[in-house]
């Protein structure tokens, strides 16, 4: 069942096998946390949704249709449903990335550059909207097209495409100051 | 494909021309030899190597949460909710059983012919008389 493509192991998650569901849990998760994490900011948050997505996908298994959409693509769309949600409700939300522990460790010097401008891409990240960290999030961190972006994000390419410039736009922008201010303080 | 174009691109897909729209690919990679237009695309590499360096979520963190899931679909099953419940087979037994004994009822009421036999009748007048006597009659 290992080697089945994420639309047929849902069509057995549909028949209720467990097995299946576990199987795309296991390739998924990790994902479906890190963008929720780059919309709410907040890795509590961010595991309830991660959750929360995964039982909406098994409840709405029969939901789903492949050849509307990829699974990824649809559960892309569940996550980010969630957690702007979730966003929307409670708009000041604590920056909180310390949680993580990252898998394999770089050499101190390195660890420490890496550290600081993860802190600098966090920093500047607060500063967009729900929506353009949901873009960032897909296109930069999570390798998606733009095509498949705007899709999960259930957008034309157009309005995509203007969203993701303009928050890159802000990014650079605030990612400059933090650096700038760094270096003069 | 003009500068300003190719610097348009750039700024909205990043320093990676393979991850631009592929109408604009080939074209971009013919003026990617300029200067100009590769120190635009070294300006936007560097924030798109910020991208790279995010944190990521942990096997164990995962793990974790895909357990709480697990175990939010085995409560669901346990606990449906009150719609589910009512069509399960326990509570449908007293009802099924009611229905039964309506039913048979019915039938048999339209299936045996019509008469009042004289001694049920009797029976049912005897049960009202001593109901008027008794402590629970309205006398």
């Amino acid at each position: 069942m290992d080697e089945l493509s994420d639309e047929k192991l849902m069509a057995a998650v549909s028949a209720r096998q467990q097995q299946a569901f576990r199987i795309l849990m296991g390739r998924h998760m990790q994902r479906a946390v890190r963008v929720a994490q780059r919309v709410v900011r907040n890795s509590a948050e961010a595991d309830d949704i991660g959750q929360e997505a995964f039982l909406r996908v098994w409840s709405h298994a029969a939901s789903f249709d492949p050849n509307v959409a990829q699974f990824t693509t649809w559960l892309y769309r569940i996550v980010l449903n969630l957690a702007f949600d979730r966003a929307r409700r409670r708009p000041l939300v604590p920056i909180d990335e310390a949680s993580d522990v990252r898998a394999t460790d770089p050499e101190p010097v390195e660890c420490l550059i890496a550290d600081e401008e993860r802190r600098a891409l966090e920093q500047a990240m607060a500063n967009l909207s729900q929506r353009q960290r949901g873009a960032i999030a897909l296109f930069h961190m999570e390798g998606l097209s733009g095509e498949e972006s705007a899709k999960a994000m259930n957008l034309s390419a157009k309005a995509f495409e203007s969203l993701l410039a303009r928050a890159r736009a802000t990014l650079r922008e605030h990612v400059q100051k933090i650096q700038n201010s760094r270096r003069y303080a | 494909m003009t500068l300003d174009q190719f610097r348009q691109l750039a700024e909205i897909w990043g320093g990676d021309i393979d991850r631009w729209p592929a109408a604009t690919q080939s074209p971009a990679r013919v003026l990617a030899t300029d200067d100009e237009a590769r120190r635009i695309l070294n300006e936007q590499l560097r924030l798109d190597r910020l991208f790279s360096i995010a944190s990521d979520v942990s096997d164990h963190r995962a793990g974790r949460i895909g357990f709480a899931v697990l175990q939010g679909i085995a409560k669901e099953d346990r606990d449906p909710p009150w719609f589910g419940r009512l069509f399960r087979p326990a509570p449908l037994f007293p009802v099924a059983s009611l229905a039964c004994s309506a039913m048979v009822g019915l039938w048999l009421a339209g299936a045996l012919p019509y008469q009042q036999p004289q001694q049920a009748l009797s029976v049912v007048s005897m049960v009202f008389d001593s109901a008027t006597v008794a402590w629970w009659g309205v006398q």
